[in-house]
Parts: C-alpha cells; sequence; structure tokens
C-alpha cells in the first residue's frame, strides 16, 4: 500500500509540473496554452540529444534554459500581439503552434519511439516496505516538491511574485496601478514553458518519446487545472496529488472504471464548484 | 491528432519509364488506412514503409500484370470510429483495396461495411481472432498471424518452463483481451493456472500500478500483450522496478524488431512469439531482404515483413484474376498458393486466413547487436487454427 501511494505521488508530481505551466500562463494572459503538451514534447527531445550522448544533467539545464528562451518568444510573438484579440484566436494559434511542432520535431528526430537512459547516479532501487522501488522515481517526487516550493515562496516572499498574484487575479486593474503586466508576463510565460522543458526531461525515462507524447499527458494535466481552479497555484499542486492517486488506486481497485474516474472527479467538482477547489478569484 | 495525413502516388517517378502499353490498363489502387499518430504510430510508419517498397518495385518492374500501382493513406489513429471514416473516404475515392490498419478493432470496424461498399479489407497486422474466425465476412482476408497461431505457438514453450504462476498484462482492446484469454487456456492446460490478469488501457503513461499487482500476486512469469508506445513505456518501467530481471518475461508483439531498437538493454533475454524475421533462410527472403536493405540501409521488421507478404498476396491474385476490379480480386484470392517470402502458403478458402509457419525466441545479442532470435520453428500445419467462420 505504502508503494502505491508513493506511485500515485510520482505521477501526480509530474502532472503537477505540467499543470502549474498551464496555471502560470492562464493566469496572466487568460487564455489555455493547447501547445503546452507539445513544448513539454519539445523539451523532452532536447534534453534526450544530450542525455543519450551520456549528459543528462546538462540536458535537463539546456532544455530548461532553451525552453525559457521558446516561452518568452511565444509571449512576445503570440500572447503580447493578440491580446487585443478574442481569447478564442490566441487558443487557435496554440492549437496551430500544437501541430508545428509536432511537425518539427517529427522532421528533427523522426517518428520512431526513443527510450530515454536514467542518469547513472538515480539508476537503481532502493527497498520501501521490502519492495524494490527505483531510486529515479523518489528523484521525481523530490523535483515537484523542490518546484512547489519554490514557486510557492517566490509568490509569497517577493514582490514579483505580489504582482504575479496581483495580476492573475486581475490584469487591468493591476496594469492601471503602474505595474508593467507585459514584462511581467514574458517573465511568467518563459518559467511556465521553462518548466514544460524541465518536465519532459523529467518525464523522459519513464515514458516513450514520440512527436504525439504530449498528448497524452496534456489531457490529464488540464483535468489537474480545471479541478483545482483556473488560476490557482495552490489548488494545482493538491488536484494534482489527487489525479495521481486516483489514476493509481483506480487501476488496481477499479480497473473497469480506470480511464473514467479522473473525468467523473471533473465533473462532479464542476457541479459543486464550478470555479475548482481553490478557484475563489473571478 | 487532428491531422488527415494524406499522401499520394509516391511512386509516380518511377513509373514513367513503363511503356505506354502498360499504362493504358485500369491502375490498381489501393487504399492505406493506418495510424500515424496514435498509439502504435510506429507501427503504421513501417506498414507504409512496406507499402512504398512493395508499391515501388511492382511498377518499377513495369507495374501488376500491366497495372500499375497507386496508393492514397489516411491516418486512422488507431482508432475504429475514425477508421471506418477513414476507409468510407478511401473507397469513395476510388481506392477499394483496403490495407493497413493496426488495431483489432478497426479491423473488425470495417470488414462488415466491405460488401456494401463494394472493396475488400486485406489485413496485415490484426491479430484477433474474430476478423476471420466468428466474425468474419466475406471480402476480408487475413495474410497476419493471428492470435489463435500464436497461442498454439506458445504452448509447447510453455509444456518446458518450471513457472506454473503467471501473470498477464494486456491491452483493453479485442486483441488484447482475446490473445489474455488464449494464454490463460494454455496456462491452465500446461499444469500452470494464473495469479492476476491485468488490461491497461492504450496510451497508458504510468505502469507502476500494474508493475506492483503482478509483484504482490507472487508471479513468476508474465506475458505481455502490448505494442508499440505501450509496450516500450511498460518495458523501460518494469526493468526501473527490477522486475524484468526477478521474473521470466514474454510476449507478443512486445519485443518487436522495432521496440527492440527503442529499448536497448531493458528488452534482453525477453522471450516472444516471432511472426516474421528477416534471418529467415528461404531464398525469396534473402533476395527481399537484400533489396530492402540495399534502399533502407535497414533489414526489414516482422511488421515490414508481413505487410509485404500482403501485397505479394495481393499481387498474385490480381495476375491470377487479370483484372483489378475488386469482384474478380475478391474471387482469385481464396484458396490458393502464393509464393512468399515465408515460402508457399496456402490462402484457406474457409476463412480467408492465410496459413503461415509462427516462431518462438529471445531477445539478444547478436554481432553485438541485440534483436529478436528465432530458437523454435512451428509448422504451418501444426498452428493452423480451427475453422469457425460461416460464410463464404
Amino acid at each position: 500500500m505504502a508503494i502505491q501511494l508513493l506511485n500515485g505521488i510520482v505521477y501526480g508530481g509530474l502532472l503537477y509540473l505540467l499543470a502549474v505551466g498551464l496555471v502560470l500562463i492562464f493566469g496572466l494572459r487568460e487564455v489555455v496554452n493547447f501547445a503546452h503538451g507539445a513544448l513539454f514534447m519539445l523539451g523532452s527531445y532536447i534534453g534526450f540529444t544530450l542525455a543519450a550522448a551520456g549528459h543528462w544533467w546538462l540536458g535537463l539545464l539546456v532544455s530548461v534554459v532553451a525552453m525559457a528562451a521558446v516561452g518568452c518568444l511565444l509571449d512576445v510573438l503570440v500572447f503580447r500581439s493578440l491580446r487585443k484579440h478574442d481569447h478564442i484566436v490566441t487558443v487557435l494559434i496554440t492549437f496551430g503552434l500544437l501541430l508545428i511542432l509536432e511537425t518539427v520535431v517529427t522532421v528533427t528526430w523522426g517518428k520512431a519511439y526513443l527510450s530515454y537512459p536514467v542518469p547513472k547516479l538515480l539508476d537503481g532501487t532502493v527497498t520501501i516496505a521490502g519492495s524494490p522501488f527505483p531510486i529515479y522515481r523518489l528523484f521525481i517526487i523530490v523535483v515537484s516538491l523542490l518546484v512547489a516550493g519554490g514557486l510557492a515562496a517566490w509568490l509569497r516572499y517577493t514582490r514579483m511574485g505580489l504582482y504575479v498574484r496581483a495580476a492573475s487575479t486581475n490584469a487591468h486593474v493591476t496594469s492601471i496601478q503602474g505595474i508593467d503586466v507585459d514584462r511581467l508576463s514574458l517573465v511568467v510565460v518563459g518559467l511556465g514553458t521553462a518548466l514544460a522543458g524541465l518536465s519532459g526531461v523529467v518525464a523522459g525515462p519513464l515514458l516513450t518519446l514520440s512527436p504525439t507524447m504530449g498528448n497524452y499527458i496534456l489531457i490529464d494535466s488540464f483535468i489537474v487545472v480545471v479541478i483545482g481552479g483556473l488560476g490557482s497555484f495552490a489548488g494545482a499542486f493538491f488536484a494534482a496529488l489527487l489525479i495521481g492517486q486516483i489514476h493509481n488506486l483506480g487501476a488496481i481497485y477499479l480497473p473497469w472504471a480506470a480511464t473514467m474516474l479522473p473525468f467523473l472527479l471533473m465533473i462532479g467538482i464542476l457541479i459543486w464548484r464550478p470555479t475548482g477547489f481553490a478557484g475563489s478569484r473571478t | 491528432m487532428f491531422k488527415a495525413v494524406m499522401m499520394t502516388g509516391v511512386a509516380l517517378g518511377a513509373m514513367l519509364s513503363v511503356s505506354g502499353a502498360a499504362l493504358a490498363a485500369d491502375p490498381l489502387k489501393i487504399g492505406v488506412a493506418t495510424d500515424m499518430s496514435g498509439t502504435y504510430a510506429s507501427l503504421g510508419e513501417e506498414v507504409m514503409r512496406a507499402t512504398r517498397f512493395a508499391i515501388d518495385e511492382a511498377n518499377a518492374a513495369g507495374g501488376v500484370d500491366g497495372h500499375k500501382v497507386e496508393f492514397k493513406s489516411y491516418d486512422t489513429e488507431a482508432k475504429p470510429d475514425v477508421a471506418r471514416r477513414q476507409v468510407e473516404k478511401l473507397v469513395m475515392e476510388g481506392y477499394p483495396v483496403i490495407t493497413g490498419m493496426i488495431a483489432s478493432g478497426e479491423g473488425l470496424a470495417i470488414a462488415p461495411l466491405m460488401q456494401r461498399w463494394g472493396s475488400l479489407y486485406i489485413s496485415v497486422v490484426n491479430k484477433a481472432d474474430e476478423l476471420t474466425g466468428a466474425n468474419c465476412a466475406p471480402r476480408v482476408f487475413r495474410v497476419n498471424t493471428q492470435s489463435a497461431m500464436d497461442a498454439a505457438t506458445v504452448k509447447p514453450w510453455l509444456k518446458e518452463r518450471k513457472e506454473k504462476k503467471w501473470a498477464v498484462v494486456a491491452i483493453d482492446i479485442a486483441w488484447g483481451r482475446g490473445s489474455a484469454e488464449l494464454f490463460s487456456k494454455a496456462v491452465k492446460e500446461t499444469g500452470g493456472n494464473m495469479v492476476a490478469e491485468l488490461f491497461p488501457p492504450a496510451n497508458t503513461n504510468d505502469f507502476a500500478p500494474y508493475i506492483e499487482q503482478i509483484k504482490k500476486a507472487g508471479a513468476e512469469g508474465v506475458w505481455v500483450v502490448l505494442a508499440g508506445r505501450d509496450a516500450v513505456n511498460f518495458a523501460q518501467q518494469s526493468k526501473q522496478f527490477g522486475l524484468t530481471d526477478a521474473i521470466t518475461v514474454a510476449g507478443v508483439s512486445f519485443t518487436t524488431d522495432g521496440t527492440v531498437k527503442t529499448l536497448g538493454d531493458s528488452a534482453k533475454g525477453v522471450f516472444g512469439i516471432i511472426n516474421y524475421s528477416s534471418t529467415l533462410d528461404t531464398p525469396e527472403n534473402k533476395a527481399f531482404v537484400k533489396a530492402w536493405t540495399d534502399k533502407y540501409k535497414v533489414p526489414p521488421t516482422n511488421f515490414e515483413g508481413e505487410a509485404y507478404l500482403g501485397y505479394q498476396v495481393l499481387f498474385q491474385a490480381v495476375k491470377d484474376a487479370k483484372s483489378v476490379k475488386t469482384d474478380d480480386i475478391v474471387k482469385a484470392l481464396p484458396g490458393k498458393t502464393y509464393d512468399t517470402i515465408m515460402g508457399k502458403l496456402v490462402l484457406r478458402a474457409e476463412d480467408r486466413q492465410l496459413l503461415k509457419p509462427n516462431y518462438f525466441g529471445i531477445v539478444e545479442a547478436v554481432n553485438g547487436e541485440l534483436r529478436p532470435v528465432v530458437k523454435t520453428t512451428v509448422a504451418a500445419a501444426d498452428v493452423a487454427p480451427e475453422v469457425v467462420c460461416k460464410t463464404k
């Protein structure tokens, strides 16, 4: 049972890393970024190229930095220049980006499945509750906790964090107060995209690399964002852990309904609290 | 995702060299509906490669009995509902000879419609027995190995094994359910028992809950019925959990030429059914492997071999029929012996299943490179499935 709970936390942690990027971007730009899964995939491939050559940690670093740059470009070229248009235009553009990125990766790396190596330092298992457990999975838990803690501290204790929280509540009013929301957004979208790159590399050794790998995990991340409350950071964290557990325990105790459970939960939450767990913001 | 990828006439260039007289005949138009973006996208890619190879080869030789060969392909995402739509589109656009689908559910979804649409379907990957068994339909043919033939191949192996407590992990679609049932039956008949039967959905990201259950059930061996992306995910994660090294792992479509290349060491020592191998020792196969390797620099995979075999059968039937009309091809196909890369094989008239030998092997290093290696060969007659089909 301890192992099963741990497995749920691992998957929940991965979902959190992906979902929190969506939340960051949604908070500032009020746009659901459909390309987020493709950015996750691109980050994974960038890291893979270095990891396959034996430089796993360098791959992680390069992927995060490269995706941060991609995020800044995305903010300037797409979100900023389209902010006067209806949001649906931006959403459609992000969907187009998803298709473009998939094609770019297919042309560059090919369609064949690739397998990501586990870094040497984290290879092997430890015994937990009398059963071997991969060290790498513990690493995923550590990374997601560090990101969650770091983000929470940044948002709560820094001036910029305060601005981000303010802009996530109401970007218009925040800009009237003299805060440059565009500059803020550059940082936040860059950070959110960098987190997509980070989760892409961290998820790599568990998943099969393919140009469509983002699609399979993005749906779960969307569910996390909706259940947690759009634009809520803490909500996303708890929702991700919950969905992780539901995935795991569902597969064991209710296998016939396992794929439905996250959706049923989402429907239930939306009926009970249409703004999600922590969605108190208007 | 929502792409309708379309490719036409890659072979057009090759055809310019063909004489004017040959071009005057009606072309043979093949509709390839296969997975290009779903869980079996890599299998779809293998089918497409075999399609281009076979059609280029035929056209370079002046076409099939003077008919040039054309094809068009659409993405089915390995989903039965999408497959039905795409196949209808192919037929309406004038490509009535259908092939290429990966998931058994796709084949089963379109099989009953072939009669109404005046088209025909040749399965090259669908394994569910029903396609040529209980749900068999006129104008539906299968050249690849069905699950019952795989089960007949695994039984002699099970008899020799010490493991008595088995688990099965099978994808929750028609093929997985059917194959798991046949495997359980084989285990019971050879004196073993099943301790866990797990059915993860397609595109599962995290197999940890399934791996935990196999361990907890105390299984000594696990039979894996997963392919494509699911197979790679499972193999990787069970290696990380130490499962692969602790118990015997075997499967069908699990450690194929394609997945072993991806997995490397994680696939070492895994047993499995082999439906086709580029190492088969027939003159036809050697010639095929040489031509293929000259073109693609790597030997053909199991799925590429079986897909190519499908085109060999189809082209010979078109020659016999002396026509590219589907009615004539349908009449010409069954009950004949075909010259193929796996030797002379009979397409059984009763259920339209091609009877072929099957193989069992293990993943090991050959010249420093890991790949599935054939250890046992079972003759076509020994794996021939019972005839269940009632329609002619």
